[in-house]
Parts: structure tokens; sequence; C-alpha cells
């Protein structure tokens, strides 16, 4: 039954990507050498698979574009790099095919050759199967019909064998062939359906264990505690091959593999995202770790209701996972502080760490968002305006993430660097079934992408890798001011819907999230 | 196109042999008598060899499917970047195409062709259709292989690239390439058993046995992931698998030949097609052109070592000669018995040498692994071995692992008695 299902079946289920959630694309702006590069990779959904790369490039056009895949552990070198032939009809597009051999922690390095000399970028990538493919109705009619010609062939076959094969030329079969010939042919019919039935058998044993091998984050959970400051949030890493990461034995028992251990990204072990479920509420936290598969944060007085959780983790082989659970949060103790120009309430931490480790670079925001609204008006007089072009944004296209900064007289406002980046923004849809967190250089971790950068064969102890990127790290992590006040995101929602855009830049010290409604329609086939 | 160039071709032959047609027209059937006069026999041979085109068209293609199958093995072993038009696969089409055609054409002229010599060479399909049994197999593995292509191309886009050869569309895909196989040997059996000359049943049985071979090339690949490594050789899982799949279809060729030591030729002949592979593709350069690599090749890596059928088949072929056509339930069990017993008492020394120094050369192409493969000391060692509780080798589980194995043996050769006896009288 399941499998006549799947046969007629029509739909694609896309299930839970890798790094974020529901947005199975990597995207990645940033320099190639001289080149400007916009690089978008469309994976497959299934290992091994043909991921499609796309490279655009602004200004004028390169010679050659080569586009490399590889994993973060290969000791054999690396294939040698593919052409991406331009796209007739799209200046400065680029598009080439990748194999993708192996699930886990890939690279993608994009080489540009052309009039500004030769230059190259690594973009990180998680390459995981993360949907199942429904047979569509004319291809499984297509089977059936031919299943079925060859089903009556194969009887047919056996039956003529005992029939006349053995007679001499030109003599006719007798009753007694014809009688051996139809027992034949019975036999035939029981032993091939026989054979059907066993393949049917296996076939679904395989997509079951398809279906088990699909990718599934880290399973967390959330809870509130009471700390000595007040409420904390705490998330604890709950899944087995994590939590028993260390017992060898354990490991290879269950047929798990060891997961690399955790690093810094922007010089956080975790960004974890509560929102709640209608949208409503957002906060972006940094929970310190109290050990291994403990993390805790102190909770900002958020409206009471049930939230989604998502918290973005990088492992030292380039390797990024979201976790996702669930939490209910109870009515603050204290009121929640109301700004009365945007009906927007209040802003940033701006606090010196308590006891729980809380980060002073935690920033929340709750309230109602104006579905038209292209302006957000902050504390301090700060506005951030969505300069999205008119007409509808689709889904697939790449989306107008771009957002001007001004201060309280209209002029460009100095942002700083938050978190290493000049803004950080989120994107979730109104079902929770997409969920992604995306810098200026995209959605890649710049901890992957380092990862990639500063490995050395030497790197077999575990933890040094991580320990070595956190110290260079270091430098950019410094509050540097930003040259402009325009941020923008490269991305393209995946799938039409209702969503959430949240924009946050900082400004005089203080982290600012402004909060945009976007209706997403059907884009024609990801045109391009 | 390549229909239309075929059927110039045949009628470019037909107008430069017009004595010919007439048994081209007969294809596969007439094998004309002696006249007991040298130079008309020799003219009847020329003759007789004239009609068999098919026959040797169809075991061509039977041959091109095989080696395009073990190169395309390699292909994925060594360079991984596959597509629908890689060389093997293209070699392998174009078999299968050639094949298929053949097939197809014979099939018409005989059906409706007018022709009663060939028609009453053939058997009748649907009422309306008559041919020879080995075409009509042939063309059953043709729609098979054009099925199984669009069923992989899903399972690829489902599923991923099996980088495995046991999956649902590649057993479609190989039932159709054994199907043209057997299908081409069915036609060099039926040509030889109607054949009245010593010479043409020595030659068309010669055909036979080749073909024949070509079918255990395709079985033996079917087990190469589970009896494939001399690394497997002491497990009693190596023997389990190849007596639950070879003996059936050495003893029923062994049955169904006119040669003396059928069994024995049929191995070598096996052992020979894959030795040459071996050979020749080391000789190919090559590079991984997929990520990841962990091991860097520089040249095709060859197909494993093939197993050394022809002990077992020397032995196979001494039975059956002593017990001839009766008590053949005790000739299976006598078969069953000593196919574990050659197998083991020559494989168990066998994979000892494979995993030596000595073997890694280009004559035995051991120690020749995968892009994909991370090397270790696995290399050297046995895989599956039979184990007690303690992690060491386990004599009573290895013993009743081959004891299963001689039973599989004795059902395949049982089997393949039963089988060859019906194919031995073949004769459309």
């Amino acid at each position: 039954m399941k499998t006549a299902f799947r046969i007629f079946g029509v739909a694609l289920l896309y299930m839970i990507a890798a790094a974020h959630v529901g947005s199975p694309d990597t995207w990645f702006e940033g320099k190639a050498g001289a080149y400007p590069v916009t690089v978008q990779i469309m994976p497959a959904g299934v290992v091994p698979g043909v991921a499609r790369v796309f490279v655009r490039i602004a200004g004028d056009q390169p010679e050659r574009v080569t586009v490399q895949a590889n994993r973060f552990d290969a000791t054999g070198g690396a294939p040698p790099p593919e052409v991406a032939p331009r796209v007739e009809g799209e200046a400065g597009l680029f598009a080439g095919n990748l194999w993708i051999m192996t699930g886990g922690s890939n690279s993608v390095t994009v080489e540009v050759t052309g009039a500004r000399g030769r230059g190259s970028a690594v973009v990180p990538m998680v390459a995981s199967a993360t949907r199942r493919l429904e047979m569509d109705v004319p291809m499984g009619i297509g089977l059936a019909a031919m299943g079925i010609l060859l089903f009556a062939g194969l009887v047919t076959i056996m039956g003529a064998a005992v029939r006349e094969s053995t007679l001499p030329p030109g003599e006719a079969a007798g009753t007694a062939s014809h009688r051996r010939a139809r027992n034949a042919m019975l036999a035939t019919t029981v032993v091939a359906a026989a054979l059907v039935f066993g393949g049917w058998t296996w076939w679904n044993a395989e997509d079951e264990g398809f279906v088990d091998s699909m990718f599934k984050p880290l399973k967390s959970q959330a809870s509130v505690r009471t700390g000595p400051s007040g409420a904390v949030l705490h998330l604890a890493i709950v899944d087995s091959p994590w939590v028993m990461r260390g017992d060898s034995a354990w490991l290879s028992r269950n047929r798990a593999s060891a997961w690399t251990p955790l690093m810094q990204d922007h010089g956080k072990l975790m960004h974890l995202f509560l929102v709640r479920n209608d949208l409503s509420a957002f906060a972006h936290l940094h929970p310190s770790s109290v050990d291994s598969v403990s993390f805790l944060a102190d909770l900002p007085t958020l409206p009471a209701g049930q939230y989604r959780v998502f918290a973005d983790i990088v492992h030292e082989s380039g390797f990024t996972q979201t976790m996702v659970s669930s939490l209910n949060l109870p009515t603050p103790a204290a009121p929640i502080s109301k700004t009365a120009a945007t009906g927007v309430f209040g802003v940033a931490g701006g606090v010196a760490a308590s006891a729980s480790g809380a980060s002073q670079d935690d920033s929340w925001l709750a309230g109602p968002v104006d579905k038209q609204a292209t302006t957000a008006t902050l504390a301090g007089g700060i506005a951030v305006t969505w300069n999205r072009p008119p007409g509808p944004i689709l889904a697939g296209v790449p989306a107008p993430l771009q957002f001007t900064v001004t201060d309280r007289d209209g002029g460009p406002a100095q942002l700083e660097q938050y978190l290493g980046m000049p803004g950080h923004s989120v994107v979730a849809r109104d079902d929770g079934s997409v969920f992604v967190h995306l810098h200026p250089v995209g959605t890649i971790s710049m901890a992957s992408q380092m990862a990639f950068a500063m490995r050395e064969p030497g790197d077999t102890v575990r933890g040094r890798l991580g320990k070595r990127i956190a110290a260079a790290a270091m430098p950019d992590m410094a509050h540097d001011s930003v040259t402009s006040n325009i941020v923008s995101f490269p991305y393209a929602f995946p799938k039409p819907g209702n969503y959430r855009v949240w924009v946050q830049v900082k400004h005089q010290g203080a982290i600012l999230t402004a909060a945009f409604h976007a209706t997403v329609e059907d884009g024609a086939e990801r045109a391009r | 196109m390549v229909r239309a160039s075929c059927q110039r071709a045949i009628e470019n032959f037909r107008s430069a042999n017009p004595t010919e047609f007439p048994t081209m027209a007969a294809p596969l059937t007439a094998i004309p008598g002696h006249t007991g006069r040298i130079d008309s026999a020799s003219r009847a041979g020329t003759r007789t060899m004239a009609a068999e085109w098919p026959i040797y068209a169809i075991v061509a293609a039977s041959t091109c499917i095989a080696v395009g199958l073990i190169w395309d093995i390699s292909w994925h072993r060594t360079i991984g970047r596959d597509t629908f038009w890689s060389p093997p696969h293209l070699l392998e089409q174009i078999a299968a195409v050639v094949a298929g055609l053949s097939c197809a054409w014979i099939a018409l002229r005989t059906s409706f062709g007018n022709d009663r010599v060939a028609e009453s060479r053939s058997v009748r399909f649907w009422k309306f259709f008559h041919a020879p049994l080995g075409i009509w197999v042939c063309i059953w593995g043709t729609v098979m292989m054009i099925t199984s292509a669009p069923f992989d191309n899903w399972w690829h886009n489902a599923y991923g690239l099996d980088v495995k050869i046991i999956s649902p569309p590649h057993i479609i895909l190989l039932m159709g390439m054994l199907g043209i196989q057997i299908g081409a040997m069915l036609l060099a059996l039926a040509a030889q058993n109607r054949a009245t000359s010593e010479r043409d049943r020595s030659r068309l049985g010669m055909i036979f046995a080749y073909s024949a071979a070509v079918v255990v090339v395709m079985m033996t690949i079917m087990l190469m992931e589970d009896a494939g490594f001399a690394n497997e050789m002491h497990g009693s899982g190596f023997y389990k698998a190849t007596a639950a799949v070879l003996p059936l279809f050495l003893v029923a060729f062994a049955r169904s030949s006119r040669l003396s030591w059928p069994a024995t030729r049929i191995a070598a002949c096996y052992m020979a097609i894959v030795i040459l592979s071996i050979w020749a593709l080391q000789l190919f350069p090559a590079q991984p052109m997929l990520a990841p690599i962990y091991n860097a090749v520089t040249s095709m890596v060859p197909h494993p070592f093939p197993l050394l059928l022809v002990f077992p088949a020397l032995a196979f072929d001494i039975l059956m000669r002593r017990a001839g056509a009766t008590h053949d339930w005790l000739l299976s069990a006598a078969l069953g018995v000593t196919f574990v017993a050659v197998m083991i008492g020559i494989h168990w020394y066998w994979a000892e040498f494979m995993l030596s120094p000595a073997a890694r050369n280009f004559v035995f192409g051991a120690d020749q692994w995968d892009y994909t493969e991370r090397l270790g000391p696995w290399r050297y060692e046995y895989w599956n071995v039979d184990k007690d509780a303690r992690g060491n080798l386990s004599v009573p589980t290895l013993a009743a692992g081959l004891g299963m194995a001689a039973i599989f043996a004795t059902v395949g050769s049982r089997a393949g008695l039963w089988w060859g006896k019906g194919m031995s009288r073949v004769k459309r």
C-alpha cells in the first residue's frame, strides 16, 4: 500500500535540511580574488547527487569560472575543477554541475580567471539526504505497463520453450507438449510473481533505509529554569551519538559516526533563536556551555506562549546544523517595556554578563508587525528601510534583502560590527518549516569556511583546529565600524508563504532589531 | 537510422551473394549436412557460417555487454564521473541495440517472411509471431534493459547514485543483460543440436561454450560484492555465495554442451576473459574526477582476479562423465559436495597468495582499490571471517557454513542437471 502510494504520489516531500531548516540552498557572497561573487549551491537532496552551482559576477566579465568539490577529510587530493559555462541571456551568471559523492561537510571552491587575475573562494556546504522523491503518475503507469509486458513475455517464452523448442524442425507439438507447456507457464507465473513480490519488499526495505539515513539534526530539549538572576533558558543536546561520542565502543556498536567537537562561530559556540509560533516575538541568544551537552542563557522577558527554538552549531569538521526544539514560556515576572513610536517592544541587552554567563550580544524583539511597512523605526530614532522594488517576491528567485539604516536626521547611520558582521538577518516561515540565519556573506558559517582554509594535515587531534580558528577569529571580533549603512543578504526564499524577516545591526553599542513581513509567491520553476 | 543502415548492409550483402541469401533468410536454422564430397562439404561449411550471422552478431553483443560492464565497474572505481554517455555505457547500449535490432529483424522475417524452413525452426509467440527461442529470450532481455533505464534514473534521483551493484533497478538491468546473453547461448545451442556434421557441431559447440562463459562472467560480476575479493575467501559467506549461483550454471552448461571437458573449457574461458580485462584495464592511465579522493589511483582499477573455477569445473567434468545421465540426485549431491570441497581446498590457499606481496603486480592486479577507499590494513586482512564470541576463528561456524554451501551447491547442481537436460534438446 505504501509503495502504491509512492508510485502514484506526486509530491516532492521536502524534509528538514542540514544547516538550516527547510532552506537547502547554500549562499555565499564575497570575493574570489578581485572579483565580487555571489555563489548559490542547489544540492540534489540526495547523496551521491549532482549539485547545481550558480556563480554571479558583477562588473567586467571573467574569461573562465570553474567549480570544484571536495570533502573536509579527503587525503588523496582534489579532482580537476569543472568549467562552469556562462548562462546565455543572463549577464554575469555562470552555472556548473558538481557531483557530491559523500554526505557531511563538503566544500565548493569557485575559481575565477580574467583580466583582474585569478582568484578563488571556498564555500562550505553540508551535503545530506533531505528529501524523498515520489514517482509521478505517467512514469508509474509506464513502468507498470512495461512490467506487465515483460511478465507476460516471460511466461510466453517459458511456455514456448517447453512446448516447441525441443521438437525437431517442422514437427507439430502434440497434446502432451501443450499440457507440459501449460504447467510450465503456470509454474513460471508463480515463480515470477514471487520474484516480483520479493522485489517489492526489497524496494520497501531500501526506501525505509533511505528515510532512516536522511539527515536529522541532533535532538535537543529546551526548558526554563530559575537562576540566581532570574529565568534561565536551558538547552540540552540529548542525542545519544553526541552524548556517547567519546565512547568508541558504543559508537561502533550502534554504527554511529563520531561527531567532531563544536567550535565557535562569530565568537559563540551556539547561536540560539527563539521564535514565537505566531512570529510575534524573537530572540537571538548565545548560551554558554556548562558542559558539552548543556547550554544556558539568561532568558529575556518575552511574552508568554509557545516558541520554536533553533540552535545553530558548527562542528570542527565544518559541518553546521540547526537543532530544533520547542519551548512553552510562562508569563514573565517583569513587565515588558514598550516603545511608543512603532509599537515594537524594547531592545537590546547591553548589560554585563550575569552569573549564568548571559552574553551582552543577546538581543530580542516582540510585538506586532505592520505587513505593509517597509520602514521600521527603532529606539533612538534609528530607521531601517527595506529597499524592495515594487512587485511580488518570488520563491526560488534571488530576493532583494537589502536594508538601509538611517539615523534620527535621516542621514546614514554609523553601524558597527555585530558579532563580526555588519548585520544579521533571520528568516522564518509562519509554520516553522523554514528557518535560516543569514549574514552579508550568505548562509555559510564563517567558522566552517575558516576550517577549510586553515586545516592542516596534522589536525588529527580533535579540538586543535577549533582553537586555532577561535584565536585567528579574535581580531575580526573587534568592534570595528562598518563602512556602509546599507546591509544586504544574498538569499532566495525556498517556497511560497508568509515569512518574517528580522534584521539586526549595531549602532552606538546597542543592538537594533527590525522586523518585516514578506509574502512570497510561487516563482515559476525557480526561474533565473 | 540504425535499422536503415542494417537493412542497407543486408541488401548489399544479398546482391553480392545471391546464392547465400536463401540460407540467410533462414538464419540459425540451416546447417546442411555432409554430402560426403570434400569440396561440397567445404562449400556447405562456408554457407553454414554465413547463415549463422545472427549467432555471431548476438554473441558479439553479449561479449560487449560483459566487457562494458567490467569497464563500467572499473570506471566507477577509478574515475567516478558518470553520465548516460560514458564510453562503457555506450558500449553496452550499442551492444543492446545490435542484439535487439538483429533479433527484431529475424523475428519479423520469420513471422512474416513466408519462409517455411525458418518457420519450421522457430517457436510461436502470441499466435502471430515466430522466431527461434534464443531470439525471444534476447528480445525479452533487450526490453528488460530498456525498462531498467528510466527506473534506474528515477532511483538515482530518489535515493542517490548507488555505488553498489545490487539494487532493484540494477537487478532488472542485469537480468536484461543476462537475457541477451542466455539468448545468444540458446541460439548457439540450437544450432549445435541441429548440426549434422561433426565439424559444424564442434564449431558451434565452441561458440556455445564461449557464450556460456560470458554468462558465467556476468554471474561472477553479480557475486563481486560477496565473493569477489581474496579477502573474503576465508569466510563461509564466500562459499555460500559461490555455491548458490555457480554450480547451477556450470552444470547446466556442461550437460547441454557436446564438447569434451565442457565445464573446464567454459571455466577457462571465463577466467581468460576476466584476466584479459585485468591486463587491458591496467594499461590505461586514469585519474579520479570526483571528490573526495582518498586513494589517488593513476590507472584504471581492474576487476578482482577471477575465481579459480577451472578446478571445480574439472571435477564436475570427471564426475559427470562417470555418472552419465542416470542417478541425477546422487550426482547432484556428489557435485555439490565436490564443488565446495574443491573451492575451499583451492581458494583458502589462493587467498593467502593473493594477499601476499607476490600478487601485487600487473599479472594478478591485486591490491588495487577504488579512489573512494581509505587505504588501511584492512586490505591485507580477511573479511567476514566466521568468528566465535571471543572474536577468534570458529571452526564449527565455518564448517556449518560450508555445510550450508554444500546444500546450496547440491540444489543448484540438481536444478542445473534438469535445466541442462532440457537445453541439450533445444533445436529451435
